[in-house]
């Protein structure tokens, strides 16, 4: 039964290849994508870290952005 | 324009990244198993039209972004509006990328159909110039950094290329081609029975909310870089 599901009456090759494409480079551009935020988000939080603490401290309770990506540097530490 | 600021948008992109992934995978699972077990065969093409469930929505997400990019740089072009700009840069490789599966999957279903992995067709040819009209735009969202004739560039392939989607969209009716015509009409009676309608929508919204996704990520990662630019200042 299972050998019949993946034979697709023939056009197994045709149907698994087109879906294997669609997933794989779908999921590609999702990890580059995500790469990509995670590398970015982490540069500025160093840039950050780099201010003075009384002087993060304002801006983070300022600036709802600088308070998201200081909650998911936290989050990944 | 104070709910539109960076500082709003980036609480809903968070709230909107966590509910996506709390939902995808459960639609993906569902969309899945519609698509290539409960879907019935067609009686002409056999199981070969389950490629259908990645084909159409990949073109339907490919046409409508560019239509939505094309407008958003015309706005920008003409009200130039920063978010719309994100917009456009974080949209345009998703755009690509289902063109190009749109492509690559109608190719692998004509083989089987057709009996050729392609054909200098209208349909074919004309989504092949979408494809080209995509590239030409994130080569130029890469290498223009004057924001002046960046703007200008992309107005220009907007235009050029927004012609080509009523191309596109009435091929199959105003050329003969190998590519069928459509069987899903929005305006009137779809010649497709609901019980493979059911799981071409759902594979629809499977690669929308995917498509939501990675935009999200994209246009939170283009905020991050302005305000890096800006961190002296702050």
């Amino acid at each position: 039964m299972i050998i019949e599901f993946l034979k697709m009456g023939g056009y197994g090759f045709y149907v698994w290849l087109s879906f294997l494409i669609v997933f794989t480079f779908c999921s590609l551009l999702f990890y580059k994508t995500r790469k990509t935020l995670k590398k970015y988000e982490k540069e500025f939080a160093k840039e950050l870290d780099k201010l003075p603490a009384e002087h993060k401290k304002r801006i983070a309770k300022s600036s709802k952005v600088i308070s998201s990506i200081l909650a998911s540097k936290n989050k990944l530490s | 324009m104070e709910f539109f600021s960076f500082g709003n948008i980036i609480v809903y992109i968070d709230k909107f990244i966590k509910f996506i992934n709390s939902i995808f995978f459960v639609i993906l699972i569902i969309g899945i198993s519609f698509a290539l077990i409960i879907s019935p065969v067609d009686y002409l093409q056999g199981d070969s039209v389950r490629i259908m469930y990645v084909h159409v929505p990949s073109a339907w997400i490919g046409l409508s972004i560019f239509s939505l990019i094309a407008v958003s740089t015309i706005l920008n072009f003409i009200f130039k509006i920063k978010n719309l700009f994100l917009l456009i840069k974080s949209l345009a490789p998703i755009g690509l990328l289902f063109t190009c599966l749109s492509i690559v999957t109608g190719s692998i279903w004509g083989k089987p159909t057709w009996g050729t992995w392609w054909a200098w067709d209208a349909r074919l040819t004309s989504m092949l110039v979408l494809m080209l009209f995509y590239v030409l735009f994130i080569i130029s969202l890469k290498y223009f950094k004057n924001n002046e004739n960046l703007t200008k560039i992309l107005s220009i392939l907007s235009i050029l290329g927004i012609i080509n989607i009523p191309i596109i969209k009435y091929s199959v009716e105003w050329w003969s081609t190998l590519h069928q015509p459509a069987s899903i009409k929005f305006l009137g009676t779809s010649s497709i029975h609901p019980s493979m309608l059911i799981p071409l929508f759902l594979m629809l919204l499977v690669l929308l909310l995917y498509c939501a996704l990675i935009f999200l990520m994209k246009y939170k990662t283009e905020i991050i870089k302005i305000k890096k630019q800006n961190i002296k200042r702050l």
